[in-house]
């Protein structure tokens, strides 16, 4: 069966159908056999708009030491450089009138294009966009500007207009030193400066290939269109490359802490540790419930929220994660097509007052230890299982999202997460989840990234072996949190090292 | 609730379709919001709102408050709008905070709120099943909200968090200092946040907060919108049997007018690390009542003289590179605002010379009439822009909301659309003459602080 008829039949079978080749993100180095094609096509007639999602198995990861950024700057030249045919001038007038784009986001192992274009403009939206993927300008004018961008955004934006990013991107760098995940995907000042347009051009040669790629179309589309995209694509390089190997990170028993120096108001703090758990295992939707109970993301359900905003107005907010989260937009939900082999478990506490941070610190450690010694009790259990299991259904309810969380799914070789955790949930147990807890949120060591003005201060606070006990501003403070809080103030910091940073060598190389 | 359904029999109500097909002798144009909006209204003043549409077992369900930073008329009490959207999250006699949230964790709801310059939104996604307990927990926290100040003080603190979350980003410090260069009287002055020595006082601010509830948070000043699987009397039913008893309000306060800007104004911003210089432009704009023609004129200029297709964008941003981002936005307010451009450039070297062709490129906006495919293409442009953003429940809960918020009507997106598709050539040009002069200017210029 080729391609084209493929699509028709999934178009005629209906809903959805993941075509051959569902274990593209899935192989093993060494072992990377994907079908020619694949296409996951989810027909919605009385929808006016179509969606689109081509998601390419590259990544940041695959940036060459010394050319950090190359995978993004290579995505930035395609949705933001013009075709062979015609300027990135000329592009922006054709898509102007349909209110359309291509929106490109490089991440560590994967890069996903996307756009939504209403129905009457579908025609002539899909012969612009495969061809920004099989033959992109690369023009040196649009390689100069969008250089400069991600210097701008790693020099300027990173560094000095958004202390939390900052904070996270500090916290990655530090989990994966000397891996493939480690360093921002945007790249590094030395990586971007020595990244030169034939280095676009041959990087995109090697890894934008047909069997590298998922496509992705939902909504009001006839056959005919599908069969358009996939014919158009037919000219990009048939193989794809392996995977690069990924090392363990190696993590050393205690607390690794980064300062960042820099004239930051409040400090902002993220704390992690590499997890050997991936949507591809069963113990991924053990810890799903019980990471909702600790800090589901945006919502106030978590006992970090609760406990450190709700009871003591520490900060904005505090979540905690089992896999890398980006948030979509104004959204609270993750966005899709971002999934790596790898993951992580963290804590994002937002910035908190100075004299309050190495208090805020513990607080989230001590909450993270007390769900790791006494687990979830039988009842928070049910009550977080029935809210994952209702609150998921919500992440795919747009027809792009539905199209990405699809295209997740056949990276890890499951069903979406959100049909994943319909049918696994239901089988869970508590003691399923307290089992997945102790194995993996109790590591032997822990790294935590800190931006803050009083470096020398705040390392002192940490490595003294004292309590840092929190004083209120605030009046009224019930008797049982402050018991608790001087638990917390005495929560041992165990081996702390500390190492400081000035901001402006953030990201150098 | 015995005590509501009793009530409830006696409600008078006035319903009326908003149906989105055109009339007779109109039928060359739909208007652009594509789905039929119902509404009733209480004899309390509640209006009730729903838009069915294809959203399988989904419904948004928001609560519209006409309150924002712009009610907040007192001074040294900015942002407290925003506080008391915090405050609403800490529970009634009946639900206390920790059963708000069980309630909502049950369920698997998506729920939050947000405050702007001129409304406050209580939003929330649910599963269909679920309308009747959302309706009884959202009547139950705006008739009987119940806190006590050692709580109200705790989420002060949790705002200054919120503070300073943003504080690590310029563009706060761009923003307060335009509100308050650009208006004098007006409490568009401060920004929704409000004064940072406002927010630090907030927690002495206790007896206060009784006050703003008992003001603002009254039927006659919310509406309800729900979106998506619902059915107009099943909601109208569920919300006259939980809010009927909610009485009207008395309190009104007055908001300053802002008197007409006389000189030019500016101010300077300084960033500790390094940061891209950036050129800030504001000019005093009308309220965004869709029967005013310069509304839609307008809107057009931020396409056509700043849109990513524009002559200067092309010129600064894709050719020259002098500036990263060039954007200019006609925001609707539901007093006059602020029509703001934002340019943010390369190396501080530039900023004199983009504010000139920023300068010029207004000056020819009133010396000409705009090219009439232009205008065709920003009409085509905001069309399919609009109908791509009506993507899920929430986002068509957040557009008509929006409407009601700064218009009064929940339908008010048809006639700045039908506004659109009226506007000619000379439109642009002659509102570009009107708004874009000196002595309707305010410049803020932020760079990196210079090292002593």
């Amino acid at each position: 069966m080729n391609g084209k008829q493929r699509i028709v039949l999934a178009l005629s079978l209906g809903w959805l159908l993941l075509t051959a080749g569902s274990t593209a993100l899935s192989a093993e180095p060494g072992q990377t056999k994907v079908a020619d094609k694949s296409a996951i096509l989810i027909s919605s007639p009385s929808s006016p708009l179509v969606s689109f999602r081509f998601v390419f198995r590259v990544g940041s990861q695959d940036d060459p030491s010394g050319k950090e950024g190359l995978a993004a700057l290579t995505t930035a030249m395609i949705a933001e450089g013009g075709t062979a045919s015609l300027s990135y001038e000329q592009l922006l007038e054709k898509f102007y009138p349909m209110a359309a784009t291509l929106d490109g986001a490089c991440r560590k192992e994967a890069t996903a294009f996307q756009g939504t274009v209403h129905r009457d403009n579908l025609k002539a939206y899909i012969p612009l966009v495969t061809e920004l993927l099989t033959a992109p300008r690369f023009a040196p004018d649009d390689f100069k500007r969008l250089r400069n961008e991600a210097l701008d955004y790693v020099t300027k934006t990173l560094r000095g207009n958004n202390d939390e990013e900052l904070g996270k991107w500090t916290l990655q760098c530090d989990l994966y030193k000397g891996h493939p995940h480690g360093h921002p995907d945007r790249g590094t000042v030395q990586g971007l400066k020595a990244i030169t347009l034939d280095d676009v051009k041959a990087f995109h040669k090697r890894y934008y290939t047909r069997e590298a790629l998922t496509l992705g179309m939902a909504g009001g589309f006839e056959p005919a269109a599908a069969s358009q995209v996939e014919s158009n694509l037919a000219s990009l390089p048939r193989q794809a490359q392996g995977l690069p190997p990924l090392d363990p990170p190696a993590v050393r028993p205690g607390l690794e802490v980064t300062i960042v120096a820099k004239p930051a108001e409040a400090t902002a703090i993220s704390i992690g540790f590499p997890i050997d758990v991936t949507r591809r295992d069963e113990e991924f939707y053990a810890l799903a419930v019980a990471n909702s109970y600790l800090g589901e993301h945006r919502t106030f359900n978590g006992k970090l929220m609760q406990d450190l905003r709700g009871k003591r107005g520490l900060n904005y907010g505090d979540y905690s994660y089992i896999e890398d989260f980006i948030q979509e937009g104004m959204s609270t939900f993750q966005v899709p097509n971002n999934p790596r082999r790898q993951q992580y478990f963290s804590i994002w506490v937002r910035p908190v007052p100075r004299d309050k941070a190495a208090f805020a610190l513990r607080a989230a450690l001590w909450e993270l230890d007390r769900l790791a010694t006494e687990g979830m009790s039988p009842a928070d259990f049910e009550a977080t299982r029935s809210f994952l299991l209702n609150y998921s259904k919500l992440w795919v309810q747009t027809l792009s999202r539905r199209l990405g969380y699809a295209i997740d799914g056949q990276f890890y070789g499951r069903n979406d997460l959100v049909t994943e955790l319909a049918e696994r949930l239901r089988r869970l147990t508590v003691e399923q989840v307290n089992a997945a807890v102790r194995k993996h949120l109790k590591p032997p060591g822990m790294k935590i990234a800190i931006v803050a003005r009083n470096a020398d201060e705040l390392r002192d606070i940490l490595t003294s072996g004292k309590p840092s006990p929190i004083t209120y501003d605030t009046q009224g403070t019930p008797e049982n949190i402050l018991a608790e809080d001087k638990q917390i103030a005495a929560f041992p910091l165990k081996n702390v090292t500390v190492k400081i940073v000035p901001v402006e060598r953030m990201f150098e190389e | 609730m015995p005590r509501c359904l009793q009530f409830a029999a006696v409600i008078m109500l006035f319903t009326q379709v908003t149906a989105p097909a055109a009339g007779p002798g109109q039928a060359e144009r739909q208007p652009i919001f594509p789905f039929p909006i119902q509404q009733t209204t209480l004899d309390n003043g509640l209006s009730v709102i729903s838009v069915p549409f294809d959203s399988p077992g989904i419904i948004a369900y928001y609560t519209v408050v006409r309150t924002g930073s712009r009610n907040e008329v007192e001074r040294g009490l900015s942002g407290f709008a925003h506080f008391f959207e915090h405050m609403m999250f800490r529970g009634t006699r009946k639900y206390s905070q920790e059963k708000y949230n069980d309630v909502l964790k049950s369920l698997g709801a998506d729920s939050n709120a947000f405050t702007t310059d001129d409304w406050t939104c209580y939003h929330t996604t649910i599963p269909a099943t679920a309308l009747g307990t959302a309706v009884e927990i959202e009547s139950d926290r705006f008739e009987n909200l119940k806190y006590d100040e050692s709580s109200f003080q705790k989420e002060a603190r949790a705002v200054l968090g919120e503070y300073n979350k943003n504080a690590s980003s310029p563009f706060l410090k761009l923003e307060e200092a335009m509100q308050n260069t650009a208006f004098t009287r007006h409490t568009y002055k401060h920004t929704t946040l409000g004064f940072l020595e406002d927010i630090k006082d907030m927690p002495n601010q206790f007896a206060y907060s009784k006050i703003f509830f008992d003001r603002w948070y009254r039927p006659e000043n919310c509406t309800i919108v729900a979106t998506g699987d619902v059915k107009h009397d099943e909601l109208v039913s569920l919300v006259k049997a939980h809010y009927g008893s909610w009485a009207r309000g008395k309190a009104s306060v007055e908001i300053p007018t802002e008197p007409l800007q006389t000189e030019p104004r500016s101010a300077h911003v300084s960033w500790p690390v390094p940061t891209l210089p950036t050129l800030y432009l504001g000019y005093h704009m009308p309220a965004s009542d869709p029967a005013n023609p310069d509304i839609a004129a307008l809107a057009a200029i931020e396409q056509a003289v700043f849109g990513e297709t524009s002559p200067l964008s092309r010129e600064l941003v894709l050719k020259e590179q002098k500036v990263v981002t060039l954007m200019a936005e006609a925001s609707p307010h539901r007093d006059p605002g602020l029509f703001s451009i934002i340019a943010r450039i390369r190396t501080s070297a530039d900023l004199p010379a983009v504010r000139q062709r920023i300068a010029d490129a207004l000056a020819e906006a009133g010396r000409t009439p705009i090219d009439s495919a232009r205008l065709d293409a920003v009409r085509s442009h905001l069309k399919y822009a609009y109908a791509a953003s009506l993507r899920s429940a929430d986002a068509v809960a957040h557009a008509v909301g929006e409407s009601i918020a700064i218009t009064g009507r929940p339908d008010a997106m048809n006639d700045l659309f039908a506004a659109f598709e009226r506007l000619t050539p000379a439109d642009p040009q002659r509102v570009a003459a009107r708004y874009f002069i000196p002595t309707n200017e305010t410049v803020i210029i932020l760079e990196t602080e210079k090292k002593k």
